[in-house]
C-alpha cells in the first residue's frame, strides 16, 4: 500500500481503517444517544418541561440542522462500512463449518451485530416519519408522543426496538475503543463495564418511556 | 511397556471431513474408534485409526503434525465446533482423550478461512502466514555488527509483554475461530512483540502498515472484537495485541 | 579417503581469527553468480539461509514442513549458552571451551569448540538485536540461569521456550530475505537424493510433498541442516518429521557418517504409558535446578510418593554426586536412572521412571515462585499426564534426545564430499560424546550465522564458476534411482504398516544401543536390524500412490533409512571398545560404575564411508589431539 498524502484513501481501504470509521462514528451514536435519552426524560418533569425543552433545542436553528446532517453522514458511513465489511467477513469463509460453538468470547451483542444494526436502521427511519417527519402545527410534540405511544402495538414495537439497540450498543460501546487501540486491559474492562452500564441506561431509559406515559404520567 | 495406566478404553464414532485435493469437493465419512485408551493423545487417536485403514486399503486421514509437544503449530484442527477441542490453551496433539466419553460423536473438520486452502483432508495450506510475516514481521539486521547484548536495556516488564506476543505458534486457530476467519491475533502478536521492544522501533510504523496490509490482500475477513481468537488460542495470545495494532496503525497513519 | 580436519595451526585462541583472514573472499559480484541449496529451516538452516542471502549469494531454501517455522528446533526448551559472565561469576570463554570439551567426555575438537566458545557472544548479541524476548533483569539486563550441569550462570533463555524464540528470530531473517526474493523457499519439500558432479555436491532431488513430483536443483554448494536421528528409536523427543533420509542419501553418496553411536538420551522426559505412544516429551532439565531425584529405598515399596518417610527415599543423585547432586551432566543423570530401575526401585505403573520431586523447592520459596520459574512445564505435564506436579511429584525417565554423531565436517564444516556443508545436529562436530544443556542452540546458531558464510565462500572463491545445470545425466540417474525406489515401496503390498516396523527398529534400539550397550547385545541386535530391514523390503504395505500427498509414503522413506543406518549405528557402537559420555558400555567402566574411557586407543572420531549396498562400510579414524586440555576422568562427585 501506498500511504503518504492519500493516507485517508489508504486507511479506508484498510481493514482497521474500515472499523476505526466505525468505531468513531458508533461512538458518535453513543454520544448522540445520551444526548437524546437526556432530553427525552425531561418527560418526567411533565408535558410542559417536555415541550418546552423540544422547544428550546429547535430554537437553536441551524445548529441542529448541521448536527442532523452530521448524524445523516454519520449514520451513511456507519451503515454503508458496515454493510461492506459484513460482506467481506461473509465471504472470508466459503466453506461454513458443519458445527461451531462458542468459545467463551462471543456475547449476544457481538454475534448479533450486523442484525441488531440492520434492525436499528429500520427502527430509524420509521421513528423519524413518526416524530420527526410528522406534522407538527396541530399538536405538540408530547401530544404525538402521547398519541403514537398509545397504539400497544407501537409501543411493544418501541420497546423491543430500544433492547435491541441496548444489545448493539453492548458490543459497541467497549469494542471501537478496542478498535481505538486502547489496550491497557484495567482501561479495557472499565470499558467494557462503561458498555454494559450505558446499554442498560439506553435499554431502560428509551425502553421504560412508552410505559411511563401510558402508564403513569 | 505394559497396558497399566489407562484407566478405562473408549469407543468412539468419528465424522472426518475427507477431501482429495484443493479442488476437489470434500464431504464427511464416519468411521469407529474402538478400544481408545483415555491416556492417549487426540493425534494417536488418529494414529491407531489410520493404522487400520491402512491395514484395510483404505487411505489414511491426512493431518499435519510435527512435534506433538504444542510449540510447532503444525496440527490443528476443529473438535466439535472448538479449535484445537474443548481444552483451554491447548493444542491439538496435547488434547488427552480423557477429555471424551464413551459413546461420543466426534466431528473432525479442517480450519476453514478462505486464505487456507485444504491440501488433504485436514492438512491445510497455511503459507498466508509466511507470507504476512515476509511484508515485515522481524526486524531489519543483518547478522555481524550487532552491539553488546546488554547495550540496550529491556524493562523487565515489556520483555515479558513481547514474551507474551511472540509465543505464538503460528497455528492458525485464531482465523478458524474467528465467526469473520480474521487473522488479526496472529498479525497483533507479531507487531506487538517488536513494538514492544526498543530494537523493534525505528521500523515499527513500515511494519504495521506492512503486515496490515498484506493481511488484507490475502482474503482474512475482519475483526470485530468478538474476542473467539483469545480465548480458542492455545498460547493464550491477549486481544490486547491486537488493540496495540490498531494504535500503532492509527499511529502510523496520522504520523 | 584421508579425513584432513584442516585445524589451523597456531595457538586455539587465535584459530579462528588466523583462519578467517586465510579464507578467501568471494567477489561480491560473483556471489550473486553463485546458487547455494540449503536443506533445512532449524536454527543452523534459517540463520545460514538468511546470512548467506544478506552476503548476496542466490540462496534456495528447502523444508519438509509448511512453514520454516516449524522446525524442530522450535521445540527446545532451556536456553543457550554464551561466554558472556554478565553475572561475574568466573565465566569465560575458556571455561565454557573447558565445560564442553569435558562434557563431550574429550571426543571434541579442541579447535572447533574453542570457536564455538568465542562465537558464544556474538549469537547473543545477535539474536538481541532481532527482538528475541530474552528474560530480562529488573534493571533491563539480561538474565541468565544456571543449566545442565554448568557451574556458572550462562544460559540465556525466553522463558521455556528459548528454542521457539530463537528459530523465530532466524525465521525473520530468512522471511526478510525471501521478500528481498534473495531466497527462494520451497516448502513440504523432502530431499531424497543428493546429486554429485565430478566428486562435488551440485544439486539435490527433492520430492514435493504436496504433488509428488520429484524435482531437480542445481546449485554451486548443498547445505545441509537437516537435524539429527533420533527417531531411529521410534520414541525420542523430536518431532515425528525427524529424520535421517536426507543425511543419509548423502552417506550413500560418499559423505563419511561420524560417531553415529553417540546419542544423548535426556534424564527427564514424561514416561512411557502405552503402546500406541508416538513420541515422548521433554520436561526441561532447568526443572533439575530445584527439582531432587529420587526413589523409594527397597524396590518392594509401593506406597504413593507422600506417604514415603524421607528416610525411606533414595536421593541417589545428591547421594552419589554430593558436589554437582542432581545439576549432574544428562548422560549421567540418566544412566543413574536406568540402574536404580533395573534395581526394580521405579516407580510408576510401568515401573520406568523416577520421582523428580519440586516439593522442598516449593516449601522454601513458595508456590509463586516456582510457578513463574516453572508453571507452564507443570502445565504441560498435567495435560499430558493429569497429575498435578504442586502436589504429587513427578515421573520422570530418560528418552532419546539429541545425537551428537552426524556427517562428518571439517574445519569449515565441509563434509568429505567437496561442496557438501552440513551444519547444526546433522553434522557431528561440537558436541563430542555427550552434549551439555543449552549448547544445542548455540551450535546451530553458531554455524549458520558466523562460520558457513566465511567457509562457504572460500570453497566457491577456489571452485570453477561452471554451474551445474539441471539437464545433467547425474540428475537424471538420481531421479531414477529415488523414483525405482519409491515403486518398489509402494509396489512390495505387505501386511505390516510402516510404523509397525519403525516401532520394533526403536524398541531393538533402544534396548540393545540405548543408555548402556554390551558387546553381546549389540551383535545381537545387528543381526535383529538386518532381518527387519530385510522383511522391510518384503513385507511393508505403504498403501496409497506416489502421486500427491502420501504420508504413509514419507515415513516409508524414512524409516528404511532408519533401518540401513541402524546397523550403522551398532557398528560404531561394536567398534568402539570403551565408555565415553552417552556410550556406556558395560564392559568398560570404573569400580564405581562410571564411563572408562581408553584415551590410548579410542581417542579418535569414527567415521564410516558407505561402499555399497551389501558392503561393510569403510572405518576410518581422525585422532583427536588435545593441546591445551588435559585428558581427565571426568568427575562430578
Amino acid at each position: 500500500m501506498q500511504w503518504g498524502l492519500n493516507w485517508f484513501i489508504c486507511t479506508l481501504r484498510s481493514s482497521i481503517g474500515k472499523k476505526l470509521i466505525m468505531a468513531l462514528t458508533g461512538l458518535g451514536f453513543c454520544i448522540f444517544l445520551i444526548a437524546h435519552l437526556a432530553g427525552n426524560l425531561t418527560i418526567c418533569a411533565g408535558e410542559d418541561a417536555f415541550n418546552s425543552y423540544s422547544e428550546r433545542l429547535h430554537a437553536l436553528g441551524p445548529l441542529v440542522i448541521l448536527t442532523e446532517i452530521g448524524l445523516l453522514f454519520f449514520a451513511v458511513t456507519h451503515v454503508f462500512i458496515g454493510a461492506y465489511l459484513f460482506y467481506e467477513n461473509f465471504r472470508a469463509r466459503p466453506e461454513k463449518y458443519l458445527i461451531k460453538k462458542n468459545a467463551g468470547g462471543r456475547t449476544i451483542g457481538s454475534v448479533t451485530m450486523p442484525y441488531t444494526g440492520l434492525f436499528i436502521l429500520l427502527f430509524i427511519v420509521l421513528h423519524l416519519v413518526d416524530f420527526h417527519f410528522v406534522e407538527k402545527t396541530d399538536q405538540t410534540i408530547y401530544q404525538i408522543v402521547l398519541e403514537t405511544f398509545s397504539n400497544p402495538g407501537y409501543a411493544f414495537f418501541y420497546i423491543v426496538s430500544m433492547i435491541i439497540v441496548a444489545i448493539h450498543v453492548s458490543h459497541g460501546f467497549w469494542s471501537a475503543f478496542q478498535t481505538l487501540g486502547v489496550s491497557n486491559s484495567g482501561y479495557m474492562s472499565l470499558f467494557r463495564v462503561m458498555g454494559i452500564v450505558i446499554s442498560l441506561a439506553v435499554g431502560f431509559g428509551f425502553g421504560l418511556l412508552p410505559i411511563y406515559i401510558s402508564f403513569i404520567s | 511397556m505394559t497396558k497399566a495406566g489407562n484407566k478405562s478404553c473408549i469407543n468412539l464414532k468419528l465424522k472426518v471431513w475427507r477431501q482429495k485435493g484443493p479442488d476437489v469437493k470434500g464431504r464427511f465419512e464416519t468411521y469407529k474408534a474402538r478400544d481408545v485408551s483415555t491416556n492417549m493423545s487426540f493425534l494417536e487417536m488418529l494414529d491407531v485409526v489410520n493404522e487400520e485403514m491402512i491395514l484395510s486399503g483404505k487411505d489414511p486421514i491426512a493431518f499435519d503434525h510435527d512435534c506433538r509437544e504444542g510449540i510447532c503449530g503444525a496440527c490443528g484442527t476443529m473438535v466439535n465446533g472448538r479449535a484445537h477441542g474443548p481444552e483451554k490453551g491447548t493444542t491439538l496433539c496435547q488434547l488427552h482423550m480423557r477429555h471424551f466419553s464413551n459413546g461420543d460423536t466426534v466431528i473432525i473438520e479442517p480450519w476453514r478461512s478462505r486464505a487456507f486452502k485444504v491440501v488433504k483432508d485436514l492438512v491445510l495450506d497455511r503459507s498466508v502466514f509466511d507470507k504476512i510475516i515476509q511484508a515485515g514481521g522481524y526486524i531489519s539486521v543483518n547478522t555481524g555488527g550487532a552491539p553488546d547484548g546488554n547495550a540496550i536495556p529491556v524493562p523487565q516488564e515489556s520483555a515479558e509483554k513481547a514474551m507474551d506476543a511472540a509465543a505464538c505458534i503460528g497455528c492458525g486457530a485464531c482465523v478458524a475461530a474467528c465467526p469473520n476467519a480474521s487473522a488479526m491475533l496472529f498479525v497483533g502478536a507479531k507487531v506487538s512483540q517488536f513494538t514492544l521492544l526498543p530494537q523493534g522501533l525505528p521500523e515499527a510504523k513500515k511494519r504495521a502498515l506492512a503486515m496490515i496490509g498484506k493481511m488484507d490482500e490475502l482474503g482474512f475477513g475482519n475483526c470485530t472484537n468478538e474476542t473467539e481468537c483469545e480465548k480458542e488460542c492455545p498460547k493464550e495470545i491477549s486481544i490486547e495485541n491486537i488493540a496495540r495494532m490498531n494504535r500503532e496503525f492509527l499511529k502510523a497513519g496520522l504520523s | 579417503m584421508q579425513l584432513d580436519s584442516k585445524i589451523p595451526d597456531g595457538p586455539l585462541s587465535e584459530k579462528w581469527d588466523r583462519h578467517r583472514f586465510e579464507l578467501k573472499l568471494v567477489n561480491p559480484a560473483n556471489k550473486t553468480k553463485s546458487k547455494i541449496i540449503v536443506v533445512g529451516t532449524g536454527l543452523a538452516g534459517a540463520s545460514a539461509s538468511a546470512t548467506l542471502a544478506e552476503l548476496g549469494y542466490e540462496v534456495m531454501t528447502f523444508c519438509i514442513q509448511d512453514s520454516p517455522r516449524r522446525a524442530h528446533s522450535i521445540a527446545a526448551q532451556g536456553g543457550i549458552n554464551a561466554a558472556k559472565n554478565y553475572q561475574n561469576d568466573g565465566d569465560s570463554i575458556w571455561r565454557l571451551f573447558y565445560d564442553t570439551i569435558k562434557g563431550g567426555d574429550f571426543r571434541s575438537r579442541e579447535a572447533n569448540v574453542y570457536r564455538l566458545a568465542q562465537i558464544s557472544n556474538n549469537i547473543i548479541d545477535q539474536c538481541v538485536a532481532q527482538g528475541v524476548p530474552f528474560a530480562r533483569e529488573y534493571g533491563g539486563q539480561l538474565a541468565n540461569r544456571s543449566f545442565g550441569g554448568a557451574q556458572v550462570s550462562r544460559t540465556f533463555y525466553a522463558r521455556g521456550q528459548t528454542g521457539q524464540q530463537l528459530l523465530l528470530g532466524a525465521y525473520g531473517s530468512l522471511s526478510r530475505q525471501i521478500a528481498a526474493g534473495k531466497v527462494r523457499l520451497f516448502t513440504r519439500r523432502e530431499m531424497l537424493d543428493l546429486v554429485v558432479i565430478d566428486g562435488k555436491a551440485r544439486g539435490i532431488i527433492a520430492r514435493n510433498l504436496v504433488s509428488g513430483e520429484l524435482e531437480k536443483h542445481a546449485a554451486d554448494a548443498v547445505v545441509l541442516a537437516s537435524g539429527g536421528y533420533g527417531n531411529a528409536f521410534y520414541l525420542s523427543t523430536n518431532a515425528m518429521g525427524s529424520n535421517i533420509s536426507a543425511a543419509f542419501a548423502s552417506y550413500r553418496k560418499g559423505a563419511s557418517f561420524a560417531n553415529p553411536c553417540f546419542v544423548q538420551i535426556h534424564p527427564t522426559c514424561i514416561p512411557v504409558h502405552g503402546t500406541y505412544q508416538s513420541k515422548l516429551t521433554l520436561m526441561s532439565e532447568s526443572l533439575r535446578n530445584d527439582g531432587r531425584v529420587w526413589v523409594p529405598r527397597s524396590p518392594e515399596d509401593r506406597r504413593p510418593p507422600d506417604q514415603i518417610p524421607e528416610t525411606e527415599r533414595d536421593y541417589y543423585l545428591e547421594e552419589k554426586y554430593p558436589r554437582f547432586g542432581n545439576l549432574v551432566p544428562r548422560d549421567v543423570a540418566s544412566r543413574r536412572a536406568k540402574v536404580q530401575c533395573d534395581m526394580g526401585k521405579g516407580v510408576g505403573d510401568t515401573r520406568l521412571a523416577v520421582y523428580l520431586d519440586l516439593k522442598d523447592a516449593i516449601e522454601k520459596d513458595g508456590r509463586d515462585v516456582i510457578a513463574r520459574k516453572y508453571g507452564n512445564l507443570f502445565e504441560m505435564y498435567e495435560k499430558i499426564t493429569a497429575q498435578d506436579p504442586y502436589e504429587t511429584p513427578m515421573m520422570i525417565y530418560p528418552a532419546v534426545h539429541y545425537t551428537m554423531g552426524g556427517l562428518w565436517v571439517d574445519y569449515n564444516l565441509m563434509s568429505t564430499i567437496p561442496g557438501l556443508f552440513v551444519l547444526g545436529e546433522a553434522n557431528f562436530s561440537d558436541h563430542g560424546a555427550n552434549r551439555l544443556g543449552a549448547s544445542a542452540l548455540m551450535q546451530g546458531l553458531a554455524d549458520g550465522y558466523f562460520i558457513i558464510p566465511y567457509s562457504i565462500g572460500d570453497y566457491l572463491a577456489k571452485s570453477s564458476h561452471d554451474t551445474a545445470r539441471e539437464d545433467h545425466s547425474a540428475f537424471n540417474e538420481s531421479s531414477l534411482q529415488v523414483e525405482t525406489r519409491i515403486k518398489k515401496l509402494l509396489s512390495i503390498g505387505g501386511k505390516r504398516t510402516v510404523d509397525d516396523f519403525h516401532r520394533e527398529l526403536g524398541h531393538i534400539l533402544w534396548e540393545n544401543c540405548g543408555m548402556t550397550r554390551k558387546e553381546k547385545d549389540l551383535k545381537k541386535a545387528k543381526k535383529l536390524i538386518a532381518d527387519l530391514r530385510a522383511e522391510f523390503w518384503e513385507n511393508v504395505l505403504v498403501g496409497g500412490t506416489g502421486k500427491g500427498f502420501n504420508q504413509s509414503l514419507e515415513k516409508a522413506g524414512r524409516v528404511a533409512d532408519f533401518l540401513q543406518f541402524g546397523e550403522l549405528m551398532v557398528m560404531d557402537a561394536l567398534e568402539r571398545k570403551e565408555s565415553c559420555g552417552c556410550h556406556f558400555n558395560e564392559d568398560f567402566q570404573t569400580d564405581e560404575h562410571e564411563a572408562l574411557r581408553d584415551d590410548e586407543n579410542f581417542c579418535h572420531v569414527s567415521a564410516w564411508e558407505y561402499r555399497g549396498e551389501g558392503s561393510k562400510p569403510k572405518f576410518h579414524k581422525e585422532p583427536l589431539e588435545f593441546e591445551n586440555v588435559e585428558l581427565t576422568q571426568r568427575s562430578y562427585k
